[in-house]
């Protein structure tokens, strides 16, 4: 890794030019400026207004301090001067921040939440995401590190922290809730656009912070509700040497697939892991060779990870596991 | 009876402690507005129960703001020579202190109005 | 002695041998240190906490060349996490408050024509241990052990110490122990300013600078403590086990939160005003005519100071707390803006209505402001609740606050540097580096902070060590790195000009044609301060007094001399400055260094569990500080003292008039607000639990408390009674009572323990027991104090070092227990009555 990617990266702005259009354009799946959801749509618009606000006030102020130093001696009087400082300092701030705390204020209301309402757990762990889909009158069904959501419905995040303070954020689809031990906090969304986003951990959480991400699926409502119910079924059953040994190391002492009896819940679920786009909660792509990566050494790419490092794994049993663990989708 | 009254205030001591009595009383209804608020919703789960309470303490703030200011602004007009009042004289000081508490107490006026606003535009503790 | 004694040059000579010898600076290798001069103590804290900002400075280099490209692996994740915790605590605790003590230790005894600050050795004191506290936490870096769990310190992350370790330790007792001597600072600055200003100073007059320390260093008061109780339960749950932040056992990691930030955003404020100061100083010279709208400027600064505690949950506006109480905070943050824009207005209408200078301090004030005014318009932003749910916690946020921090605390010290460097060296810095510096930092600051808006609403979170490459933000972090790096060129060339300084000649004196009395200052200084202490008129008194400057180095105005070879300077009254009387100051000692690393060892051993260590650095602290004491509050040869123009002054006063009771009175608020954060704990722990006490748990119980309440009750009506016998110069009742009232305070202690420890409280099992048994030994310890205190004063007594009329200890004692009892009325009735009545 590291700085072979420096000259491409320098090259951008030159070659595209600058400017907002191509900010929002760095990338859409985790931006607060390309929105997904109507929260994040808000304070969009709201982040706009203030900007705009904060320009013209800071070239206001720009004219005025120059027009000062230009300006003669005797330029205000004791009289004109403090006029200046009453009106200019005191009451026209006054005036707009009250306008603007006015105007804000409403928007920090929750949406509405129905008991109808799909509610999705959400728990921060070191440093993976514990994901429990509470559809209403259904059974729970359990993931992780992955968040799909209906567009178009409004869907409760509860959100705790099992370990240290984590903080759950999605900037396409609205604000960040901090995870905290003992505490579940709510986060009512709706998203707006269907699309693959990306969340991230914002609360300094130890060793591997940097790499405690999740993908956001945003689908159609329908789509979402037959995904869900396939979600609720096991992966394809398969027989293989990977799946013994997958139970002979003993990784179902932490891990669950469902439809087997590997049922241990210390690390994340790996029912449907090779559905997700990502493993180690963002720090890899799901594919053979970083599979093999992550089994045998987890630590060196997320440290402080709980997972234990396996070096007397030799490498083909490690094949196996990752072969079996890619045909769980 | 006015007149009366205004020289008595003139006749008042002004002292580091009368100029922070309007921002002390911001400070103690900002104190109030948050641990109503937080009791209530930690307690019972919504705070507006008895909003009624909420509005007197708020204008009880006001108004101990206000005579505070208004005291400070009799007490700026006590005669003697123009501003600044930059002299090291008795009325100087008095005049300057007065102003000062006038304009802190003009502060801490909007500063009630501004902790009172988001009661009326929420009403519940989500 | 008249107006025309001073006539006599022969006179005059002999008075400066006088002055000079009893100013005399200790000399030889080791002695030097001794010194307690504010002038020399000033420059080596000012050169001290620059060092530590260079160092800290250092560390934001490493970590914006870590960032510079995605998927970077130049530093590893551990020794990132200790590079920006160390990064943003030294910025923060290491330089931008001490700084502004360090400064105000030189300049605020010129200003206000004093010949030093009330306590010369308090401040030696203050120094030696920012000196090694500073060195103790910057140093762990190079042993890796640095605090990793970020400036904030959240548990629990940081109490679990399976997850963090050692630095975890050192952050918390060595900052701990700086915060303890930045309180001793606030104390010394607050009474310097009430109470030694120069005659004729009335409120009116005094200099805004005095007027903006004093507003922070009250907020000083008010703000750390809660960082110290904080602090306290921190380590008690990480040494002890007691579990005040452990959500498993009834504890809340929020109640960190609220404490740290009760501290966190004045102190954003407290590093601010001091700015302003500066610039309210410079800009009347620059522009040569008087500030207009100074009592705005006081409006302003006590406004803010007011305000800038009603925002403190705008830092916890993603933790979930009921929206109403983020609006509360939401509304007080914008409130805070208005006396902001009323300083600024007021600088830019004095400006306007000057003849403008642009000099090269002027030049950096107004840059500086423009780099301000961004970060406090982003600061508006954020304090709207929505926005920051999507800015909290990312580069947007780390942007507003370097633009608010560089453009409100550095820039404005560097035009402060450039500003007041001919006052303390007698040469003027050079105007083309000055300049060329200026450019090229404000150039780099630009460069580095502002592309950082974008990256974080474009998804990148603070504190990580490096950010996925499709994310899309490698170019932004590039310009942020680059734009670093030009930021610490022109901080070289400022260093570059420093060192050049000693190869240059001598400017004249007041080189800046400036009105205000510190630029009486000689370019050759004179450790004495001001040769004679002048009667004050306006506010401008070199401008505006004729004849000011003659007048003062003749010394034609009071105490022009040394008669008795002793250190001296008047005391004069709060409002109006009217003298009250002649004060002995502390002259080099060894005591102040003694004490400082004696405390320094209570906590560096604690941090090592070294605690028998700890233990007798304990009593060794109490062995110096009595002994330095001692040395206080001494019966003078003489009652009454000529100070010239036939006024005499008492040489010795004592209550509501004397420093000493001054600083007992500020000291004892410090301490109540440490308290007050405990107590807050308690009634927390009441509200995030349906039943508190929990129902399981026997309380302390009704009796224990109430007889410990009513045992300190009667200690202290035994010290009210024994301070009323030795105003009636009854010695033998006084004693008597006196050795009472401190058997009362001592029996106090078993009685406040016993509720506690008989009902079988477990302070590990859960954040009840935890919180009954903190309030109970804080009290307690505060009795054990209170009888050292009476015994204190019984042993003045008896060697004749406090009489009826000498009684300045007994009345101190007095005051102490005023404290104590309140102390005690709250702790024990909410131990004893709460769990009845909740």
């Amino acid at each position: 890794m590291g700085s072979r990617n420096t000259l491409s990266h320098l090259a951008k702005p030159i070659v595209s030019g600058a400017g907002l259009a191509l900010l929002s354009g760095c990338n859409r799946h985790q931006s607060a400026l390309a929105p997904f959801g109507e929260d994040a749509a808000a304070i969009e618009h709201l982040t706009i207004v203030m900007v705009v606000g904060a320009v013209v006030i800071a070239i206001a102020l720009a004219l005025l301090m120059r027009w000062a130093v230009k300006s003669p001696e005797g330029s205000l009087t004791l009289i004109s001067g403090e006029r200046l400082i009453v009106i200019l300092g005191a009451i026209l701030p006054a005036v707009l921040l009250l306008g603007l705390l006015v105007y804000s204020l409403p928007q920090m209301r929750p949406h509405p939440v129905e008991a109808a309402d799909l509610k999705i757990d959400v728990t921060g762990e070191q440093f993976w995401w514990r994901v429990r889909y509470a559809p209403p009158g259904g059974e729970p069904v359990i993931s992780a590190n992955a968040i799909r959501i209906p567009v178009g419905r409004t869907v409760l995040f509860r959100l705790t922290a099992s370990d240290v303070v984590h903080s759950f954020w999605i900037p396409g689809l609205a604000g960040k809730m901090d995870m905290i031990p003992g505490r579940v906090n709510e986060l009512p969304v709706k998203a707006t656009k269907p699309g693959v986003y990306r969340g991230q951990c914002t609360e300094f959480c130890g060793l591997s912070h940097a790499w405690m991400a999740f993908e956001v699926v945003a689908m159609e409502p329908a789509a979402f509700d037959r995904w869900l119910a396939a979600e609720r079924r096991p992966a394809k059953p398969i027989d293989g040497r990977g799946r013994a040994l997958f139970a002979s190391y003993g990784c179902g002492g932490c891990h669950a697939i469902g439809g087997t009896d590997q049922s241990g819940t210390v690390g994340p679920d790996l029912t449907h892991i090779a559905a997700r786009r990502s493993i180690g909660a963002g720090a890899l792509p799901v594919t053979q060779d970083a599979l093999v990566r992550f089994i045998r050494a987890s630590s060196e790419v997320k440290p402080g990870s709980r997972m234990p490092a396996f070096p007397q794994m030799s490498e083909g049993d490690a094949r196996d596991i990752a072969r079996y663990l890619g045909e769980l989708r | 009876m006015i007149r009366k009254l205004h020289s008595h205030i003139g006749s008042l001591q002004a002292t580091l402690w009368t100029l922070i009595v309007a921002p002390t009383t911001w400070a103690v209804h900002f104190l109030f507005s948050y641990l109503w608020a937080a009791v209530y919703c930690a307690k019972t789960g919504q705070f507006a129960e008895e909003p009624l309470v909420y509005w007197v303490g708020t204008g009880l703030a006001l108004l101990v703001i206000a005579i505070s200011g208004y005291i400070a602004v009799i007490q700026s007009r006590v005669p003697g020579d123009p501003a600044p009042h930059e002299h090291s004289t008795e009325s100087d000081r008095l005049r300057f202190i007065a102003y000062s508490t006038m304009l802190l107490a003009g502060l801490s006026f909007i500063g009630v109005i501004f902790t009172a606003a988001p009661v009326l535009i929420l009403e519940d503790c989500r | 002695m008249s107006l025309h004694d001073q006539d006599d040059l022969a006179l005059r000579h002999a008075q400066e041998e006088r002055l000079r010898a009893a100013w005399e600076p200790p000399r030889g290798l080791f002695l030097r240190w001794t010194d307690t001069n504010n002038n020399r103590v000033g420059v080596w804290y000012t050169l001290t906490a620059f060092g530590f900002m260079l160092f800290a400075g250092v560390l934001a280099l490493i970590m914006r060349t870590q960032l510079a490209v995605p998927d970077n692996d130049l530093v590893s994740p551990a020794t990132f996490n200790q590079l920006f915790t160390l990064h943003g605590s030294a910025m923060m605790f290491l330089f931008a408050v001490p700084m502004f003590e360090a400064v105000s230790i030189i300049l605020l005894p010129q200003l206000l024509g004093a010949r030093d600050l009330p306590f010369p050795r308090l401040s030696a004191f203050g120094y030696w241990s920012f000196l090694l506290g500073g060195v103790f936490v910057l140093g762990s870096i190079f042993f890796n052990v640095a605090p990793d769990g970020g400036w904030f310190m959240y548990p629990p992350f940081t109490t679990r110490t399976d997850l963090s370790g050692l630095g975890a330790d050192i952050w918390m007792l060595g900052l701990s122990f700086i915060e303890v001597s930045s309180v001793a600072a606030a104390v010394e600055l607050i009474v310097g300013i009430l109470k030694f200003r120069p005659p004729g100073m009335r409120l009116n007059l005094m200099p805004l600078y005095a007027w903006y320390i004093l507003v922070v260093a009250v907020m000083i008061l008010f703000a750390f403590p809660p960082l110290i109780a904080g602090d306290l339960l921190f380590e008690m749950e990480r040494l002890l086990g007691w579990p005040f932040f452990d959500a498993s056992k009834g504890g809340d990691p929020l109640l960190w939160q609220h404490l740290f930030w009760i501290f966190g955003h004045p102190e954003v404020y407290i590093i601010f005003l001091p700015s302003i100061a500066l610039f309210a100083m410079l800009v009347p010279t620059f522009s040569q005519r008087h500030l207009l709208g100074y009592p705005y400027i006081v409006l302003a600064a006590v406004g803010t100071a007011f305000l800038s505690f009603g925002l403190w949950v705008h830092h916890m506006f993603a933790t979930g707390l009921p929206k109403i109480s983020l609006a509360f905070f939401s509304a007080a943050s914008q409130a805070v803006v208005i006396p902001t824009g009323v300083q600024i207005f007021a600088l830019i209408a004095t400006i306007a209505a000057g003849r403008v200078i642009f000099s090269t301090p002027m030049l950096y004030a107004t840059g500086s402001l423009a780099i301000f005014v961004i970060g406090g318009l982003t600061g508006v932003m954020v304090a709207i609740v929505p926005f920051d749910w999507q800015a909290h916690d990312t580069y947007f946020v780390v942007a507003h606050l370097h633009y608010v921090l560089i453009g409100g605390t550095l820039l404005p010290l560097i035009a402060g540097l450039y500003y007041y460097w001919p006052l303390i060296t007698g040469k003027k810095l050079s105007d083309k580096l000055g300049r060329t510096a200026f450019w090229i930092m404000f150039a780099g600051a630009n460069l580095t902070f502002f592309p950082m808006h974008f990256s974080g609403l474009l998804g990148m979170p603070r504190r990580v060590v490096t950010y996925s490459a499709e994310l899309g933000i490698g170019w932004l972090n590039m310009l942020s790195t680059a734009g670093s790096y030009v930021f610490a060129a022109g901080m070289l060339v400022v260093v570059v000009d420093l060192c050049l300084s000693p190869r240059r000649a001598k400017a004249a004196r007041n080189p800046w044609n400036a009105g205000t009395l510190e630029w009486l200052a000689l370019p050759e200084d004179e450790n004495w301060g001001i040769r004679s202490v002048p009667l004050i008129e306006t506010r401008y008194p070199i401008w505006d007094q004729p004849d000011f400057m003659r007048k003062v180095d003749e010394g034609r105005f009071f105490l022009p001399d040394a008669e008795e070879g002793r250190r001296e300077t008047i005391s004069t009254t709060v409002l109006d400055a009217r003298p009250l009387a002649v004060v002995r100051l502390g002259g080099p000692s060894w005591l102040p260094m003694m004490t400082a690393f004696a405390l320094g060892g209570v906590f560096i051993f604690t941090t090592y569990h070294l605690y028998w260590a700890a233990l007798a650095s304990g009593f060794l602290t109490l062995a110096v500080t009595l002994r330095w004491l001692w040395t206080t509050a001494e019966i003078p040869e003489k009652p009454l003292k000529p100070i010239g123009h036939g006024l005499e002054l008492p040489l010795y006063i004592s209550g509501p008039q004397a420093p000493g009771w001054w600083a007992m009175f500020i000291t004892m608020i410090a301490d109540a607000t440490a308290f007050s954060g405990l107590v807050f704990g308690y009634y927390f722990f009441w509200t995030i639990h349906p039943e508190f006490p929990p129902p399981w748990a026997d309380g302390p119980g009704l009796g224990w408390p109430m007889i410990a309440l009513a045992i300190t009750l009667a200690g202290w009506v035994a010290t009210i009674m024994a301070r009323t016998m030795n105003k009636r110069d009854a010695a033998l009742p006084t004693r008597l009572l006196l050795g009472a009232a401190g058997l009362l305070s001592v029996l106090a202690i078993p009685a406040g323990l016993a509720g506690p420890w008989l009902s079988g409280l477990d302070p590990t099992a859960h954040s009840y027991p935890a919180i009954v048994w903190t309030l109970a030994i804080w009290t307690v310890a505060h009795s054990g104090v209170g009888a050292i205190a009476q015994f204190y004063a019984l042993a003045r007594s008896l060697a004749g070092r406090m009489t009826a009329q000498y009684d300045a200890d007994i009345r101190n004692v007095t005051l102490y227990h005023h404290f104590m009892v309140f102390t005690a009325i709250v702790t024990w009735c909410t131990l004893g009555l709460f769990p009845e009545v909740a």
